[in-house]
């Protein structure tokens, strides 16, 4: 009995724990959207005010030190803001790029406003220093630019097309700030779809160029020429590496396929892709270092692997036994001179049963055989099933009868 | 005393052997019980609608809900077999061909007289009938949609037509982003654009058409398109583009909506674009979702089996589905409803459901999907001329299919 309510007494104890977390995780998931906004006050010595804002378990809240920039409230001179998300309740301010900082201050998780004295004195208050509504949050993209040296202190202008909403209040716009990778920088609203990079106080500049608010990379030459990419293009810049074959033999002219998934971006013009060229017991191809995704195929692309994700960066061998099996190492394996045939696995190596890749959303499957026939050959297997069990029962009724008789003769 | 326990445990172990070859499926048990099996392949929440609803039957009827993730090969295994298949099952209509070749389905209006299905969209009925018979009673459907990203599309900027659509993807694909994605070189995407020609891929007779001029010139236009867009677009790499920002629309399923209004966009759906070369638009495929029986279970079960089907005809049924999946119910009566009417991605599909065509159900489009992904293939990634590619794969898809017979 006492068992029982034991189980009794921890079922419910359960049950209310259940009930009490599922408030707390839609609070969390609720926290999650929102945010506060931190106003600062900082002495005349400190520029470009930031803020830098974590959690209590250590998540960040912004990519890099020295955080977010704040912006000047309107019409409190003096004052700046910057929204932070509500569950980073832990700031220090910033500013001179980060050289000058406060300690760390905690706040309650609600719109603060913070008196910086100096580096070693700073005062919170939960009640409003500032006159009229800090402007509500707007969500921002960065804009990196890489100009000719001929062009000093680059700004951005930005704005939304065709209503001409203007993003900054004048020309040139708002300073872009050095990078040390040779970029300038700068964060425009959501809501912006045109932007100008110009420099030397607006005296130089690009074509309006239309772009979507998605971080992006504007190049832009001595004559105010610009392109753009939303790719960090030095992230491009990566060696290229070598794709090492042994196909089938009867896979004539094997080809090798590669590409970056998901974005898509093909490193050959068309399919069936490039050939590979023969080096030794292997067939090689050069390929981009940023592929992660190829495939190795044979008589003008009419047999094929499936899909084999590859590390980007990294040299590969592929042995290729089938269509539908490979093998895929990063280092060099033993192969039998005259035989397709790995030897050893080294140590970093996945061995792969392939499959080929059919998507979730085709409606129906390939399969070519002949269902009836099949359904057919089934039915007469589980027709054989029945008279084995009533073969089965009939064994042990007799033998319970043997054993009961048996029993009763002693 | 002895032999009695010992007969007891005799026929105790004969009727375990027994149930245990049964795979759980009796004809009725002692107590009056139906049992009806119904496979299927859906997501969590439209069976537990389906099993709410069916749990009305009881206690007269009980019947088991049993997800099989390889439904239709286990179909074509057992289907025969009244021991080892199901009931029923649930599951898209484009097999109806297949299984009724195989003399395993008996028609819906065996059961339920036709003049009782006249609430019912014309297309979700002719989508289940197969040689004249309508072997599944549909409950809802799936068509693509044309989404897209309102950070970037406006709902001005919509493209109503293919000629508006390409040019929005010349100004827009630039830098890595793309102006609008899709899986051009899958089948079941590329088809909307055939359809729209007024093309098919297959006959009702089940006689490809991949060389017919509607097709050729289908592909022909369509190529514009795909060489503005990524090479490689399976599933992953479109759904990936358009999901993280980097498409600005797309041509996708409903069910990609929940995932990418979870990663916070504000995705807009629109009727899809006419295509200026045919006047028509863009018309992809329709998926029709519905209940067929298997023919043992209606020679056997006939009343417990109209007690199901009656069951889920309830309008209620298919407006709990929407609301709970989104999906567009088959009855014609459930879009006068304001729980419809308000559900905007429903209502999409039903926009888009009005030009869209039934899935073919005849077995021969089995072996369309290979030939039609490779011609796909040669003219969309290989570059390879449309109209040699689309006579060899004709030849390609009467050699397979005269196998077939």
């Amino acid at each position: 009995m006492k068992k029982c309510i034991a189980r009794v007494y921890a079922a419910i104890c359960m049950l209310v724990m259940l009930v009490m977390m599922v408030p707390a995780m839609t609070y969390a998931a609720e926290a999650d959207q929102t945010r506060v906004a931190i106003s600062v006050k900082v002495p005349e010595d400190w520029q470009d005010p930031c803020v830098w804002a974590w959690s209590e378990d250590g998540t960040n809240a912004f990519d890099a030190w020295p955080g977010e920039a704040c912006e000047a409230t309107p019409d409190n001179d003096g004052w700046y803001y910057v929204w932070v998300p509500a569950w980073a309740n832990h700031v220090i301010v910033n500013a001179n790029e980060g050289t000058v900082q406060t300690g760390e201050l905690v706040l309650d998780g609600k719109d603060a406003w913070i008196t910086v004295s100096d580096a070693d004195n700073a005062e919170v208050s939960y009640d409003a220093l500032t006159t009229g509504e800090i402007p509500a949050y707007v969500e921002k993209f960065t804009i990196h630019a890489k100009v000719d040296e001929s062009w000093q202190n680059p700004c951005l202008w930005a704005w939304s097309a065709p209503d001409g909403t203007n993003a900054f209040d004048a020309w040139p716009g708002k300073a872009m700030k050095a990078d040390d990778n040779g970029w300038y920088s700068v964060k425009a609203p959501i809501w912006v779809n045109s932007i100008i990079v110009n420099a030397n106080e607006g005296s130089v500049q690009t074509e309006d160029l239309s772009i979507d608010p998605a971080e992006i990379w504007v190049s832009v030459e001595a004559d105010g020429t610009a392109d753009f990419s939303y790719k960090d293009p030095d992230k491009a810049e990566i060696p290229n590496v070598t794709v090492h074959v042994i196909a089938p033999d009867d896979w004539a002219a094997p080809s090798l396929w590669a590409w970056s998934a998901p974005d898509g971006t093909n490193a050959f013009a068309a399919w069936p892709g490039e050939a590979l060229t023969e080096d030794g017991t292997w067939l090689v191809k050069e390929i981009p270092g940023w592929v992660n995704s190829i495939i190795v195929n044979g008589n003008d692309g009419s047999v094929q692997t499936s899909d084999i994700s590859i590390e980007t960066e990294k040299d590969v061998w592929v042995v290729v036994s089938s269509a539908e099996d490979y093998e895929l190492y990063y280092e060099e394996p033993e192969v039998a001179a005259d035989d397709a045939t790995a030897d050893s696995e080294p140590a970093d190596t996945e061995t792969t049963d392939t499959e080929n890749a059919v998507t979730d959303t085709e409606p129906a499957d390939t399969q070519t055989d002949d269902a009836a026939e099949t359904a057919t050959e089934n039915t007469q297997t589980n027709n054989m099933v029945l008279p084995i069990v009533i073969v089965v029962i009939v064994v042990v009724i007799v033998a319970g009868v043997v054993v009961a008789s048996k029993k009763k003769t002693k | 005393m002895k032999k009695i326990v010992a007969a007891f445990l005799t026929l105790t172990m004969a009727l375990s052997l027994l149930t245990g070859c049964q795979q759980g499926k009796a004809e009725q048990t002692e107590d009056g019980v139906t049992e009806i099996v119904i496979w299927h392949d859906k997501e969590d929440e439209v069976a537990e609608i389906l099993q709410k609803k069916l749990e009305t039957l009881e206690p007269e009827i009980h019947v088991t809900l049993e997800k099989k993730s390889d439904l239709t090969e286990s179909l074509k295994m057992v289907g025969n077999n009244p021991k080892a298949a199901p009931d029923m099952y649930f599951f898209a209509h484009d097999k109806i061909g297949v299984y009724a070749e195989m003399g395993i389905l008996a028609p819906i209006t065996d059961i339920i007289p036709k003049e009782d299905l006249k609430d019912y969209m014309t297309n979700t009925i002719e989508a289940a009938t197969y040689k004249g018979e309508i072997y599944q009673l549909p409950v809802y459907y799936e068509t693509l949609l044309f989404l897209y990203n309102r950070l970037y599309m406006k709902d001005d900027d919509v493209p109503a037509t293919t000629e508006e659509l390409y040019s929005y993807m010349q100004e827009n694909t630039r830098g890595g982003h793309y102006g609008f994605v899709e899986q051009h070189s899958t089948p079941y995407y590329a088809a909307g654009w055939i359809n729209g020609f007024g093309g098919t891929v297959l006959t009702a007779d089940g006689t490809p058409q991949l060389d017919s001029q509607e097709v050729i010139e289908a592909l022909q236009y369509h190529k514009k398109f795909v060489d503005l867009m990524p090479g490689e677009t399976e599933y992953a790499t479109v759904n990936t583009l358009f999901k993280e920002g980097m498409a600005h629309a797309t041509i996708a399923g409903p069910w990609l909506i929940p995932t990418v209004r979870e990663s916070g966009m504000d995705v807009g759906v629109a009727q899809m674009p006419v295509i200026d070369e045919s006047g028509q638009q863009i018309s992809p495929y329709m998926g029709v979702q519905g209940i067929h029986v298997l023919k043992n279970a209606a020679e056997t079960k006939k009343d417990a089996v109209e007690k199901v089907l009656r069951a889920i005809m309830d309008p209620q049924l298919e407006i709990d589905l929407a609301k709970a999946s989104g999906c567009a119910p088959a009855l014609n009566s459930c879009y006068e409803m304001e729980e419809i009417q308000s559900d905007e991605i429903v209502m999409a599909m039903k926009e888009t459901a009005e030009h869209a065509v039934p899935m073919p159900n005849v077995p021969e489009m089995d072996v369309m999907w290979t030939v039609m992904g490779n011609l796909l293939t040669d003219v969309n990634m290989s570059g390879k001329d449309v109209e040699e590619s689309a006579q060899s794969a004709q030849k390609e898809a009467e050699q397979l299919i005269s196998n077939m017979r």
